[in-house]
């Protein structure tokens, strides 16, 4: 049998390998795309818990692809930082495709096949982000991502297209900014291989191309994680896009960029050079205080559920970039490990508005009256999304903003602080605006056009299954937040801070 | 290296970029972005990155023009004037340009000089590649070693972009119903010249045998199989150009041109697939010595190379058909441009 | 005159990259944004090609006989460009081809919908 030394290339490899064969057997019988996107991505969870079980016994493991010894061949380096992110996407996307049966039955019928391929090569792009020690590696992997994003949210609804295509543009400017950095540094040391040019930057973190380098980068991949200034593509494209799209794009796309970029502020450029000789962690802060604050006003001025949950991932990008930049290592702690939890909390969130609109044809705040009392577990399911959002003790959203608070006094940054507060109140005043709407007020007339009556009852079976597992782990993660952190955060923020 | 030739085109490709982005006819800007194209072919040629413009030939000044000029031919040729209500996305735009610009500048003075054989870039990494590339991999034309061996996972990506493009066009684009209106609905049949549809049936053996021999011989002459696989789809393309798209769709119908999509990039990371069963790590070709008949593991690296490349090949022109029947023919696979 | 030869290739793709991030960003015709986008990417490729050239060296293709053993030679790196940003080019021209495609796609698709490729247009077509 294949040893576990092979297991880190076949996290990527298995769903690339799948694509295909969803694609061909899907062109003859399009009922076999959902088993095998399903038996794929159980493979692949597993292939990623044992690794980061290898990591956590054995510590940083090293693959060379092609047997070629870095920096002349291209190496994968998995720590606690990614194999924790490994798992974190392959969860997360067994749990939308296992969703998303019935929604692409619906909404794509004569395509299922392309999507259910576009999918795999999306998750495929994500793991590869994640697992590679390559800066360039780096950079083919997020334009795999990129345009299957692209494609996967330009078959939505409304103006799904045109968003789609301000995606492109913004997604190219920031694929190509990150590509213009990294030529930065290649051209004052040589190399692309990660550890390598950790280990050369010291010498020259002088230099002007250097700082320039580094500014590309950040902006580019600031970019495509919506960070406050440059959101604008986000909050459409995710709102208008497939129901399935939504659930896989929205926890994951701006967590793995956030990973993307600690990986590169602590492996390349190095702790050091990022807070010491640049000394802008203050204006990046104030910075992240904007795009929580913003984000959330936003998001209180909705009317449309999954626009304003699209707003609130604004602000959690804020909550992340902010806590990174605390410069701390609480900061950075509640930072990491906001992305785990943001992760599992937007899912659990986007699978509700899913169920909704599948159930109702819309995720409009009205097509919420009365649901509590016709769709009990799916609202019950909603109601721990929405006290995580807020921060509520056993839920994982409280562990994260502690962890991220301490960070702010640790650092005196009393913006920040205040910041995550108001952000915690704004969400409390949002969703009980919904818990109000759904719990209370009648049930609306739905669609007095409607050629055929919808009965709206309780979802289906593979819908509510991944909504239940999202909904306990947030409050299973967040009582063994403790040991998480001990176990696999601790290592990966970077000492001496 | 001749610095006179370089400061030319350069500027000559600093006009085609302006004047492509002004001018107001789109089919006139898609033409001169194809020769904005072509002048790159001639800087990198005169650089020395002979494989880099043969691809840009290929894909830069060849099938992206053609792209472009099928996109234009479906949608609407004219630039329509606006002289008020775009002043703000002017003002960002000429913002976002200038910043960027004095920030690269910024970073400029720093680097090391054009051309300079001690910089960094080329006495770091390079230097290894450029004398081991015969005796690690016996193949003279080191861009192809360094592609499909040494960085040979980032080429399996990035033929798994190129797949991933072509389903993203046929996904977005596909229209399996024949009841959906069309705004743009051209029914009018083009002109069709004997001249050309005769030199063109004449040309497309030859075309398609020098795809073969660039696929070939890519190990010791630029090319490989990206450029192959290029002009292997582009003889279908012109076959498409000339007389219609049936006849394309004739010879290459929808699923063995899906097929065959798959295909290719499955080889490739099927390859790599073959070496972990082996017992080496992916993409580790020189293990292939023990399934490959009287070969060492220096020539196994060669063979393996020449499988990925004709992989990527067969998948590289299946995409290219892909996209550029559904394009051109608003994915309908009907009569085409 | 040395230090415009040192400095030229870098100047040009700094200006190349500011004329296609105007028209990405301003043009009010989607084919016109992609065709900024274009040059914006060939200009990022000029950028890396210029990293990979070397005075007085030749294409990275290992001078070499007929036959085995005829490469045996030593070989000399001053003789030989960086082969590097050659072959990272390769993959970055096949992502904008990539690029292109899908956003080309994506335009057919609006006129498709709308019925037009001008921004201004479609934006008030969706209000």
């Amino acid at each position: 049998m294949i040893s576990p030394e092979q297991y880190p290339v076949l996290i990527v490899v298995i769903p690339l390998l799948s694509a295909f064969i969803i694609n061909v057997i899907g062109w003859f019988r399009k009922g076999f795309s959902y088993p095998l996107i399903v038996l794929s991505l159980i493979i692949t969870f597993y292939l990623s818990v044992s690794t980061l079980l290898q990591v956590v016994d054995g510590g940083a493991i090293s693959y060379r692809l092609g047997g070629w010894p870095p920096p002349f061949g291209i190496e994968y380096v998995i720590d606690h930082l990614n194999a924790l992110v490994l798992v974190v996407i392959s969860f997360v996307s067994l749990a939308a495709a296992v969703f998303s049966k019935e929604s692409v039955k619906k909404e794509l019928p004569d395509r299922i096949p392309q999507y259910y391929t576009l999918f795999i090569l999306l998750v495929t792009g994500l793991l590869g982000m994640t697992i590679t020690g390559d800066a360039f590696n780096l950079y083919v992997l997020i334009e795999i991502a990129a345009l299957t994003s692209y494609a996967l949210i330009a078959f939505g609804r409304d103006r799904a297209l045109v968003s789609s295509f301000n995606y492109v543009i913004m997604g190219t400017v920031g694929a190509s900014f990150y590509l213009l950095g990294v030529g930065h540094l290649y051209i004052m040391t040589g190399s692309l291989n990660m550890g390598d040019l950790l280990s050369i930057l010291p010498a020259i973190s002088g230099s002007r191309a250097i700082f320039v380098a580094f500014l590309l980068i950040i902006v580019g991949i600031w970019t495509k994680m919506a960070f406050f200034p440059l959101h604008g593509w986000l909050p459409n494209a995710y709102t208008y896009a497939p129901t399935a799209t939504g659930v896989l794009v929205a926890p994951l796309m701006t967590k793995v960029s956030v990973y993307i970029m600690i990986r590169l502020m602590f492996s390349v450029f190095s702790a050091d050079y990022v807070f010491n000789t640049l000394n802008v962690h203050d204006i990046i802060v104030w910075m992240a205080v904007a795009a929580i604050i913003g984000g959330s006003l936003l998001a209180l001025t909705q009317t449309d559920f999954r626009r304003m949950l699209t707003y609130l991932i604004v602000a959690e990008v804020g909550y992340m970039v902010g806590g990174v930049w605390l410069a701390n290592s609480a900061g950075i702690t509640g930072a990491i490990l906001h992305i785990l939890n943001d992760a599992l909390m937007t899912l659990c969130l986007f699978l509700v508005a899913g169920i909704i609109y599948h159930k109702t044809r819309g995720h409009h705040l009205d097509d919420i009256r009365g649901l509590y009392r016709k769709m009990p577990f799916t609202m019950a399911a909603f109601t721990v999304g929405a006290l995580s959002m807020i921060g509520v003790p056993p839920t994982v959203g409280f562990f994260s903003k502690w962890y991220l608070i301490l960070g702010a006094i640790d650092a005196g940054q009393w913006g920040f602080m205040a910041a995550l507060i108001i952000s915690s109140l704004i969400n409390a005043v949002l969703f009980f605006k919904v818990i109000e709407v759904g719990y209370f007020e009648p049930m609306h007339g739905h669609h007095d056009d409607g050629h055929h009556e919808v009965t709206i009852d309780e979802a289906p079976f593979s819908m509510l299954a991944p909504l239940y597992v999202i909904a306990v782990s947030l409050i299973v993660v967040g009582i063994y937040t403790s040991s998480i952190i001990t176990n696999i955060i601790a290592h990966a923020v970077p000492k001496g801070l | 290296m001749i610095w006179q030739i370089d400061l030319m085109v350069l500027t000559l490709i600093v006009f085609c970029a302006f004047s492509a982005v002004m001018v107001k006819d789109l089919l006139s800007a898609a033409i001169i972005f194809g020769a904005y194209s072509f002048l790159m072919c001639l800087l990198w040629t005169e650089m020395g990155a002979v494989d880099v413009a043969f691809t840009e030939a290929a894909v830069g000044a060849g099938v992206s023009t053609i792209f472009m000029i099928a996109a234009i031919f479906r949608t609407s040729r004219s630039v329509k004037h606006r002289s008020r209500g775009r002043r703000f996305y002017k003002l960002i735009g000429f913002f976002a340009a200038a910043v960027t610009g004095m920030v690269l500048l910024y970073g400029q003075s720093d680097f090391p000089g054009w051309a300079d054989p001690n910089s960094p870039a080329s006495s770091h990494l390079s230097p290894y590649f450029i004398t081991h590339t015969i005796s690690d991999t016996a193949v003279p034309n080191i861009v192809t070693s360094v592609l499909a061996d040494y960085r040979g996972f980032d080429t399996m990506f990035e033929t798994a972009v190129i797949f991933t493009a072509g389903i993203a066009v046929i996904f977005v684009l596909r229209q399996y119903r024949r009841d959906q209106t069309d705004v743009a609905g051209t029914d009018e049949v083009a002109y069709q010249s004997p001249i050309i549809q005769t030199v063109s049936r004449q040309m497309v053996p030859f075309i398609q045998l020098f795809a073969l021999y660039v696929v070939a011989h890519g190990h010791h002459s630029p090319g490989g199989g990206f450029q192959g696989g290029v002009i292997l789809g582009a003889s279908f393309i012109l076959v498409g150009l000339s007389y219609d798209l049936r006849s394309v769709l004739k010879k290459m119908g929808e699923g063995p041109n899906i097929i065959f999509g798959n295909l290719g990039v499955f080889l490739y990371a099927g390859i790599g697939a073959v070496c972990i069963l082996l017992g080496a790590n992916f993409l580790d070709y020189s293990v292939l010595s023990r399934i490959l008949p009287a070969t060492d593991s220096v020539m196994a690296r060669s063979h393996g190379i020449l499988g990925v490349e004709i992989g990527v090949a067969i998948a590289v022109m299946a995409i290219m058909i892909a996209i550029y029947v559904n394009i051109s023919s608003h994915g309908k696979y009907d009569k085409g441009l | 005159m040395d230090v415009i030869i040192a400095s030229y290739n870098y100047w040009i793709y700094i200006l190349l990259m500011m004329i296609g991030l105007y028209a990405m960003l301003s043009k009010n015709n989607l084919v016109k944004k992609i065709i900024g986008m274009s040059i914006f990417q060939a200009a990022i490729i000029v950028f890396y090609v210029s990293i990979g050239a070397k005075r007085g060296a030749t294409i990275p293709i290992i001078e070499h006989g007929h036959g085995h053993g005829a490469a045996e030679h030593a070989v000399n790196v001053m003789n030989y460009v960086n082969p590097l940003p050659h072959v990272l080019m390769l993959t970055a021209i096949v992502v904008s081809v990539s690029t292109l495609g899908v956003a080309l796609a994506i335009i057919l698709g609006i006129h498709r919908r709308y019925g037009t490729v001008e921004e201004d247009e479609i934006m008030e077509k969706i209000q």
